[in-house]
């Protein structure tokens, strides 16, 4: 059906004339089939939809119980604010965080906290998230002191990477919790009670301080000895006197996670206060284990930062001035070297976006204009380009010089 | 309305605003600040870029979408999109070239194909004669067509639209002939052995339309490109240029605003005034290039309703919108060598019936079709030493996923990309899944979520012959119904895909410059 000409090839798909009738029929056709459709507008969307269900940048809760847990720890229950927009609440993977947006004497700031409750009583209308409070702490204290029955709450979607992934980990999995680190392990072990975490085993081992710390002690016990098959609970207690039957003493180190668990057949997921991860890293260096077998839940900011090892000391101390573009607006405001830029932000009465206060989320994505910054290596999650670029995370980067720095506005 | 909105103002006037900072977003909007023009890049997300855009999941980096740039080239032989990049924007970014075309696999027994094409016309010509002895002449004559028919759109645009009809018959007589037609049609008159074009017609996946449907014209074209120029990939994932691209954008004087969504596009007596965003800015404005679709812009951002215009509603609905992706994106602890992943590109389809693959992405189940990448392949140190970066890409129709509740959200994602996961492993017989270090899986649903795009959806409008980037161009004018609004992207002029959203954005840019020069808006 094709021919040569002059050695150029010329096509004739059907003939000559039909071929070039076809050409020009193209636009008069493609005209009536737009006369001929219909002007009903789209109205649905429903993968737009989904999104609004399970990432909603926004969900409007109301405090509708507070339970003590230890002296020192509260669950909260959260429930959607009835004046609000918020009817139902997103569903999540066992292990999430809801980043609160919470005002403090007037200020605003965010806090990631590991909801405690499990993903299908989320569907049922509640998420609970489990506070310790801290010593010094300026918003537990607030939290304390102000938190009652109807209190209302922001909250982000639910966040973060630490979950069971069952395409990646082990059927059995190992968990250690530390303090309050052992709420997103609650979530998981109420999932597996239900049926619905498809996993061999979870074996939790749990450190507290002193045995009256020990947050969900009952509840942990239930849901061991009702599945005896895939929940075991060790709790390892550091004080000198220890009651309980049946716990290890001390901090949890090789020697006790290898009593208790298959080391080399195991997924482990750790999550606790810091001065937990820095003694436990060297205990887990110990196992030998390949990286993707230990997923370690972010940290939120790091304490006593002038004692981080890399953090450049002489800087303790020092004030700088960032001035911060945000919007049209620019407002010079006064920050410490040994504070992240976004709390010198939150200080100064700006409202920056911010979620998992940990450099990994990348939700408070800035451009640094001009000036030095410290970023903590290990939290250092930038995308390649934008270190290229001088793009920064100001809730893990902490000023070493005046800071001039563009900063989006809050979502 | 948060207490603190007083200090978050921003300009309340701007000489063109610019929705989205995707690929054709972004582009426009270089074009007008280049141009001096007083622009404002509204981008709901945080980041630029669209789906063009990579994320960070412990040690490893992944590229959110691309699989391979099209019509980007060497410096001898310099594509549009390098043009683009390096002559015009001076663009601060790198690129990097695949080493081979593809391999393709069909996994049914008796389709008995597993073949790896290289770069370059006479090289794939040889690979292909080998394949299917006879088969060299008619896959020729398929690639002069697609030569043909890019001399033939570079005379169409020179002439600014306005072609010398006699021109066209005596010189352009193959883009003529062709036009109207599709894959089928025109590889039946080529004669095409039925296995060479299972070979050549692997890249119907980057257009989603099966070859008895999608219009020669473009299929043609994309394939010339892809074959003549090669293929090409950020070095720093797409993440880079699009970052480079809002560096340039700023240098050129432009603005730009993240975490600002649009919510309205205002228009009066059939002009564009405004826009109104989620964060409650009123901005005035005489123009709007919308990177958001026209199903978005006509059925959702016009305001008010009575605005619209009925052909625009009806447009849309004659049209099919084309396909969403499900990707699967693996970081994994061994090398691509350890694993015995040679290429860069592999196309896994069970058949080479193109329909009857297309209508396997209609169901809610793993489909047949998978597009995988391996990017160490291209960039060797593009993961830690030790580790390769894998994604597999698939597609699913439009409404697919409609149904589907959060509640089983997490557990559907992960059973179709354990499927996808186990269909590559046997197709190259590798064992992947042990070394899954990290792993994240994007449905329609995380499409949505990132851009907004209309149910998902990740290519435009299905290019048919009725509805491909020739009559698209040609009826640019007559199509266009609200004065001071002209869109770009992957539903643009040009169709989907990484390299025409963006020369599309490059149009937009030219076509509002040239409004505004018009209407004495702007000294030329």
């Amino acid at each position: 059906m094709s021919k040569k000409e002059n050695d150029k090839f010329i096509i004739t798909v059907k003939s000559n004339t039909k071929d070039l009738f076809a050409f020009t029929k193209l636009i008069p056709n493609r005209k009536k089939r737009f006369q001929k459709a219909s002007s009903e507008p789209i109205t649905s969307d429903p993968m737009n939809e989904l999104a609004r269900k399970l990432h909603p940048r926004r969900q409007y809760l109301i405090v509708s119980e507070i339970k003590d847990e230890t002296k020192t720890t509260k669950t909260i229950k959260l429930i959607p604010d009835p004046d609000s927009n918020t009817k139902e609440l997103a569903y999540f993977r066992a292990g999430q965080y809801l980043s609160l947006k919470v005002k403090v004497n007037g200020i605003s700031i965010t806090r990631p906290y590991s909801v405690s409750s499990s993903p299908s009583e989320a569907l049922n209308g509640f998420y609970e998230i489990t506070i310790k409070k801290v010593e010094d702490g300026y918003l537990t204290k607030y939290i304390w002191d102000n938190w009652k029955i109807n209190q209302k709450i922001i909250s982000s979607e639910p966040n973060g990477f630490f979950y069971y992934e069952s395409l990646r980990d082990k059927k059995e999995i190992v968990a250690i919790g530390g303090g309050s680190g052992i709420t997103p392990f609650r979530s998981m072990a109420k999932e597996i009670a239900e049926g619905k975490l498809d996993i061999k085993k979870m074996t939790i081992i749990y450190g507290s301080s002193e045995e009256d710390d020990i947050i969900f002690y009952d509840e942990l016990k239930e849901l061991e000895s009702k599945n005896p098959e895939k929940i075991k609970v060790v709790h390892v207690l550091s004080c000198e006197e220890v009651s309980l039957e049946g716990c290890e003493k001390g901090f949890i180190n090789a020697d006790i996670i290898k009593k208790y668990t298959d080391v080399n057949n195991s997924t482990f997921f750790i999550c606790g206060p810091q001065i937990m991860y820095e003694f436990l890293d060297k205990e887990i260096e110990k196992l030998n284990l390949p990286l993707k077998r230990v997923r370690k839940e972010i940290l939120g900011q790091i304490k006593d930062i002038v004692n981080y090892p890399g953090f450049p000391q002489d800087f303790a101390g020092k004030t700088f001035n960032i001035k911060v573009h945000v919007g049209n607006a620019i407002k010079e405001i006064p920050a410490l070297a040994t504070e992240p830029v976004l709390v010198a932000m939150e200080r100064a009465g700006l409202t920056p976006p911010s979620k998992c206060r940990s450099g990994e989320c990348g939700f408070c994505r800035s451009r640094l204009i001009s000036g030095e910054i410290y970023i903590i290596p290990e939290s250092d999650k930038r995308r390649a380009a934008d270190k290229r670029f001088n793009f920064f995370h100001p809730c893990s980067s902490y000023p070493l010089s005046n800071l001039e720095i563009k900063v989006p506005r809050d979502a | 309305m948060n207490e603190t909105s007083n200090i978050q103002k921003i300009n309340d006037s701007y000489d063109a605003i610019v929705i989205g900072a995707g690929n054709g977003g972004l582009v426009a909007a270089a074009q007008l600040a280049m141009n001096g023009v007083k622009v404002l890049l509204l981008e709901q997300h945080n980041l630029p870029g669209g789906f063009a855009t990579s994320f960070v999941r412990g040690r490893f980096e992944f590229e959110a979408s691309l699989h391979e740039l099209c019509d980007y080239g060497s410096t001898t032989d310099k594509g549009g999109i390098k043009s683009l990049f390096d002559d015009k924007f001076n663009l601060d970014a790198e690129f990097i070239e695949i080493p081979e075309a593809y391999r393709l696999i069909l996994t049914d027994p008796g389709e008995d194909i597993d073949v790896t094409m290289p770069f370059g016309i006479e090289n794939f010509l040889d690979a292909i004669e080998k394949e299917v002895p006879g088969s060299r002449n008619s896959v020729k004559n398929f690639f002069d067509l697609g030569k043909d028919i890019l001399h033939a759109t570079a005379y169409i645009g020179k002439s600014r639209g306005n072609p010398d009809q006699k021109v066209l018959m005596q010189e352009h007589s193959n883009f003529l002939k062709t036009t109207a037609y599709t894959v089928k049609e025109v590889q039946d008159a080529l004669n095409m052995p039925e296995k060479a074009r299972k070979i050549l017609n692997a890249y119907w996946v980057y257009l989603g339309v099966p070859t008895n449907r999608v219009n020669f014209t473009i299929f043609a074209t994309m394939v010339y490109l892809y074959v003549r120029r090669k293929a090409y990939v950020p070095k720093n994932r797409s993440h880079e240029y699009t970052t480079a691209l809002d560096a340039k954008i700023r240098e050129f004087g432009g603005d730009i605003e993240y975490n600002t969504k649009v919510e309205k596009i205002l228009v009066e007596n059939g002009k564009i005034i405004g826009v109104e965003t989620v964060n409650g800015d009123k901005i005035k404005t005489n123009h709007v290039i919308s990177n958001a679709s026209p199903t978005l812009v006509y059925n959702k951002l016009i305001s008010p309703k009575s605005e619209v215009p009925e052909i625009a509603l009806k447009e849309i609905n004659a049209r099919t919108h084309g396909v969403a992706t499900f990707v699967v994106y693996l970081g994994l602890n061994k090398t691509a060598e350890e694993l015995g992943i040679k290429e860069y590109s592999y196309f896994i389809y069970n058949k080479g019936n193109t329909e009857e693959l297309y209508y396997s992405l209609g169901k809610l189940e793993t489909p047949n079709v998978q597009a995988t990448i391996c990017l160490n392949a291209a960039i060797p140190d593009c993961s830690p030493p030790g580790t390769c970066i894998i994604s597999i890409t698939s597609a699913f129709l439009h409404g697919v996923w409609d149904d589907v509740k959060s509640e089983d959200y997490f557990e559907l994602k992960n059973k179709i990309a354990e499927e996808l996961i186990d269909n590559f492993e046997k197709a190259i017989g590798a064992s992947i899944k042990e070394h899954v270090e990290e792993i994240e899986i994007a449905t329609p649903q995380t499409f949505a979520r990132y851009t907004g795009t209309y149910n998902g959806i990740i290519y435009g409008y299905e290019p048919e012959p009725w509805d491909s980037f020739i009559p698209r161009l040609s009826c640019m004018k007559d199509e266009k119904h609200i004065e001071g609004l002209e869109l770009c992207g992957g539903f643009g002029m040009r169709c989907h895909g990484y390299s025409s959203s963006m020369k599309d954005g490059e149009t937009a840019g030219l076509l509002t410059l040239q409004d505004m020069i018009q209407k004495g808006e702007i000294k030329k």
